[in-house]
């Protein structure tokens, strides 16, 4: 049934990549449980979600792309709706409305929204690219962003809304955003940006705040996650403590361990060279994204190619930042490590696009 | 729009390079941090980790509990219970229900311990640096932040010394008030309180200048105390015992999960069995109390209110009671010392903190005539028969060196004042039995042809030295004085004036420069009851290990035995040392006992001692002061100074097994005040004996 070429040029190597990295991830999820009860499942619950996604990517690989640019209005209202949802059936986690509770498992949807904003805006930049690269395409992109973007803001959900604006950025500089545009854009983005701090939340400003002038009295709770977490990986050394040895993940001095300080308990166990190792993975599946790109048969591919790599780099950059307390505490996960059904499942779908540019593109 | 327009269109190259070139710059800054970090400064972290994880717990040893002779507990440790919150471990604050698990602990635990939820003065920065658990002001939810800020995992005191009750009640709600529970802390108790204070002391946290000290030994600054008075100071180092110490692992929470070395348990304090009776000491208290109160009515005015009582065993050198008025309630210092009660103690003019029995330092007037007896009849001023007329008042020359023209000067009798006359004809024993003045300014410092050589400052010092003076005895107290024997080179040195033949006629009767303390003027007695034995003091009957072990029995200690041990110098005509030693002949201590005994049958305490059930001795003394106290009161005329009142009496005198001293602070009269009071103790301490031996307590 599937051609001949689907399987030639299927991207094996990126394939293979994302699956190293699920594999570890589950591997080190199990470490940084360290006998915590209320955590014990979520092993056996990321195999199930690595699983399930894969079974995702495949099936999405199996779709030729350019259906997809058909689909891209179903996908605008589909992501709007779920979206808006929430606010009706979402279940609160956190003192933050972001999920749908299944029953078994909550659903983060702006996690897919997520994804799906690279098929979306990757369409429009397609579609508009005989246009002139005017304000006035540039602020329609905008708009498409901002709405669904207002949705996940007054969750409220920063960082997410951070991500799909970078998201929205990227594109629009591979789509050709001339470089006046940049300049104003710069000079705009910090004017609003200190707008945009005086009306975050409280809990958001202190965030920022704290860390970018850090209270020399400041109480032990305020910094003890992001000191424990250099604690962590500094005391790794060159070659770590070892799998499962580690006495900051094992004995529970590092929190949020299996999620967003996951890169820590990682640092930890294996050390600057492991460390290194996992890091040069991630890279590689980036780079393998672009290489899909640059080989894409039209831009709409190259854009969803391009697009997926830049969020794989984006989430990693601000995830592992975070480790090493050089940005803000904020809920980026680590790809394909950290864990979370919700993200991972929706990285794995934006693979399965990227799948699908580099198995359907013409020979050649 | 066709669609192989748009296909021709691609995504510029350079577009994709300025991507890689800003995740290159990123990976680049985060690889150089993460080498930084692990590498370079990864031995710091390390130690950070390790610090973590690794605890050193020092668990607190059990002091040694004091006992009196008899096995009556004077100092224990009793369970206090403290109610503590663990901050780190209190449920979390939930930003949208702030009324939550933590503010219903905190409502429900409030109404239990009485103390309030939140007082909300937690600005004051001043108030917080001042925090001192169990005593403060704060609300419950002001300490749990103070805790929270200081150490989250380390358990902070809420409230302390609940009682047992309310302490069981929040046992029992342990798992509901997750962070709450109760911490039984040893507290030191002081079951006979204030009427043994003054032997047994109190505790107090380790002063800030030890702390390395102790902290060397194992001991916990803030935690741990150590004695601040009385035995419990100087037998700091038997009571403390050893506190135990853990090398443990902890987790996140501060959970324990395992020793890292081998655990060295705390080892108890020894016990220790003092010689005090406690009956006898209540006795000892009342009787001084009684008698000074009962003067003090008949005055009208509150005149005595110092005083101190010694009792001992003259042949072992036993303390059976040791009072010292006023003292101070050592419980009321157990827990904590409070500043307001520690002030008032400071402040009173009358020291309850200072021992009046062994360190206050004080002229004994006639009691000190003891030394110059036994000098004169070893020394051969006077033979015991020698009689020397007391015209009531002689007139000397003061001289202050031999070629000093000089000034005639006028020494009387007691008897002067109110009689006009002296004692007429006296030979030793009357001396001694009468108190005689004159007797003793005419054998002490030579008078005319009846006297031709006195006992002179010289020897009076090395008899008065002989029989304990001028040196600390060793009883085990802290604050022990050594008194003051004056010779002419002290006196050069320290008033910048030659000796004058003034100062030895007041010297020999325990006046002018002479100072000692109660239980000097004890052992010199007590040295001549036991035939010239001098015992050294002791307050350890025995001192026990924790299980009930004896690991020192009682051994008296024997100083010195003035009748066989020379020490006392030969002085030659021109009293200068020749380096030669002597000892006291057995007879002058004989003669010296008949006439203490004479003192009760015929002299100053006959009508005190009148039908007395054992037959004692003792002497009486009246002494003259005229301190600062004194002076401030303007009551220092001259002729008619304010006098101490003493009196020693031993019994039975002819095998004593009890002496007994009473002093009272500018008590007048020695005969007076302070006899009646000895006679009580006396009467006392056999009719105790009596009572033991129908017990069949043969101690």
């Amino acid at each position: 049934m599937l051609k001949r070429e689907f399987w030639q040029q299927f991207d094996y190597l990126l394939f293979g990549g994302v699956l190293i990295l699920c594999i570890f991830g589950i591997a080190m999820i199990q470490s940084a449980i360290a006998g915590n009860e209320e955590i014990a499942i979520s092993v056996s619950r990321q195999v199930i979600f690595v699983v399930g996604g894969f079974v995702v990517l495949f099936l999405t690989s199996l779709i030729d792309y350019r259906y997809l640019s058909s689909l891209t209005r179903i996908m605008y209202i589909f992501s709007v709706v779920i979206l808006m949802g929430i606010y009706v059936i979402g279940t609160a986690v956190y003192g933050s409305a972001r999920w749908f509770d299944t029953g078994v498992i909550l659903i983060q949807p702006s996690e897919l929204v997520k994804t799906i904003m690279i098929v979306i805006l990757a369409d429009y930049f397609y579609k508009t690219q005989d246009q002139d690269k005017n304000l006035n395409w540039i602020f329609k992109s905008f708009l498409i962003t901002a709405f669904v973007v207002l949705w996940i803001f007054i969750q409220p959900n920063l960082s997410m809304s951070i991500v799909i604006f970078v998201i929205w950025f990227a594109l629009l500089w591979y789509a050709g955003l001339p470089f006046k545009y940049l300049l104003i854009f710069a000079a705009v983005g910090i004017v609003l940006g200190l707008i945009g701090f005086n009306i975050l939340e409280d809990y958001q400003q202190n965030r920022i705040l704290n860390f970018l002038f850090p209270d020399p009295n400041a109480r032990y709770g305020e910094t003890f996650n992001v000191d424990q977490a250099k604690i962590s990986i500094g005391s790794g050394g060159l070659l770590g403590m070892g799998y499962g040895q580690g006495s900051q993940v094992q004995l529970r001095f590092l929190k949020v361990r299996h999620t967003d300080f996951i890169f820590s308990a990682m640092a930890h166990e294996f050390g600057f060279i492991g460390t290194i190792f996992i890091m040069s993975i991630l890279v590689f599946v980036i780079y393998r994204c672009f290489r899909v790109g640059q080989k894409a048969s039209d831009m709409f591919g190259q854009l969803i190619a391009y697009g997926v790599g830049t969020l794989l780099f984006f989430q990693m950059a601000v995830n592992i930042g975070v480790n090493l307390n050089v940005i803000p505490v904020t809920g980026l996960t680590l790809p394909f490590i950290s864990y979370g059904g919700s993200s991972l499942a929706s990285l794995l779908l934006g693979i399965g696009f990227v799948e699908s540019v580099s198995a359907h593109r013409h020979r050649e | 729009m066709n669609q192989s327009i748009l296909d021709q269109f691609r995504v510029h190259k350079w577009r994709v390079i300025v991507f890689f070139i800003v995740m290159t710059a990123v990976l680049s800054f985060y690889v150089y941090r993460l080498f930084s970090l692990q590498v370079i400064e990864g031995a710091a972290f390390l130690d950070q980790a390790n610090e973590n994880r690794i605890r050193e717990i020092s668990e607190s040893t059990q002091r040694g509990i004091i006992y009196d002779r008899n096995g009556f507990v004077l100092a224990r440790n009793i369970a206090s219970y403290n109610v503590v919150i663990t901050p780190a471990f209190l449920p979390d604050v939930d930003t949208y229900n702030p009324n939550g698990d933590m503010q219903r602990i905190y409502r429900e635990l409030s109404a239990l311990i009485d103390i309030p939820v939140t007082t909300g003065n937690i600005d004051d920065e001043e108030a917080i640096k001042n925090f001192t658990p169990c005593y403060n002001d704060f609300g419950l939810k002001e300490i749990v932040y103070i805790g929270d800020t200081n150490a989250p995992f380390s358990p902070v005191q809420v409230k302390c010394d609940i009682d047992p009750e309310t302490a069981m009640v929040i046992r029992e709600k342990k798992s509901d008030w997750p962070g709450v529970d109760i911490e039984i802390v040893a507290v030191r108790d002081y079951p006979t309180g204030e009427l043994t204070s003054e032997v047994i002391g109190f505790l107090g946290p380790i002063p800030a200048s030890q702390v390395d000290y102790y902290e060397d030994l194992g001991f916990v600054a803030n935690r741990d105390k150590v004695g601040y008075a009385g035995v419990e100071q100087y037998l700091d180092e038997n009571l403390l015992g050893t506190n135990g110490k853990r090398v443990v692992e902890v987790d996140g929470a501060g959970q324990l999960i395992r020793d890292l070395e081998v655990p060295i348990t705390a080892v108890p304090g020894n016990n220790i069995k003092l010689t005090i009776d406690t009956r006898l000491q209540a006795a000892a208290k009342t009787a001084l109390l009684a008698n000074m109160q009962r003067y003090n009515l008949l005055k009208g005015v509150e005149k005595y209110n110092v005083g101190a009582v010694i009792a001992m065993n003259p042949k072992t050198g036993e303390i059976l009671a040791l009072v010292s008025y006023p003292t101070f309630e050592n419980n009321r210092l157990a827990r904590i010392i409070p500043a307001y009660y520690y002030n008032q103690l400071q402040l009173d003019p009358r020291k309850p903190l200072f021992n009046h029995a062994i360190s206050a330092e004080h002229p004994p007037g006639s009691v000190f005539k003891l030394a110059p007896a036994v000098g004169i009849l070893n020394e051969n001023v006077v033979r015991p028969e020698t009689t020397v007329f007391d015209p009531g008042k002689i007139t000397i020359l003061e001289q202050f060196s031999p070629n000093d023209p000089g000034r005639q000067r006028d020494y009387v009798c007691y008897t002067y004042k109110d009689t006009g006359a002296g004692h007429g004809t006296v030979d030793f024993i009357r001396g001694v039995a009468l108190s005689c003045d004159v007797y003793f300014y005419k054998v002490g410092g030579g008078y005319g042809d009846e006297v031709p050589v006195g006992l002179n400052i010289w020897r009076i010092g090395e008899y008065s030295k002989a029989l304990g003076y001028g040196e600390i005895t060793g009883i085990e107290l802290p604050g022990e004085m050594k008194g003051l024997i004056p010779d002419p080179t002290w006196k050069r040195i320290n008033v910048g004036e030659n000796w004058s033949t003034g100062d030895t006629y007041i010297a020999t009767m325990g006046q002018g420069y002479v100072l000692s303390t109660p239980i000097q003027v004890l052992v010199s007695f007590a040295t001549i009851a036991n035939d010239g034995i001098m015992m050294k003091p002791t307050l350890v009957k025995e001192i026990l290990d924790a299980e009930g072990n004896v690991i020192q029995p009682f051994t008296p200690i024997q100083i010195r035995d003035i009748t066989k041990d020379p020490v006392i110098q030969v002085y030659d005509e021109n009293f200068r040392t020749t380096g030669e030693l002597k000892t006291v002949e057995p007879w002058v201590i004989e003669k010296t006992q008949e006439a203490l005994r004479e003192v009760v049958v015929d002299g100053t305490s006959t009508l005190i001692f009148e039908g007395e059930t054992v037959p004692s001795a003792g002497k009486t003394g009246t002494a003259e002061y005229c301190d600062n106290i004194a002076q401030e009161k303007n009551i220092c005329f001259p002729g008619s100074w304010p006098a101490h009142a003493w009196y020693v009496g031993y019994a039975p005198y002819d095998d004593p097994e009890i002496a007994v001293v009473v002093f009272v602070y500018d008590g007048d009269e020695g005969a007076v005040l302070s006899g009646p009071v000895v006679r009580d103790i006396l009467e006392t301490y056999f009719a105790l004996k009596a009572v033991d031996q129908g017990l069949g307590i043969n101690q």
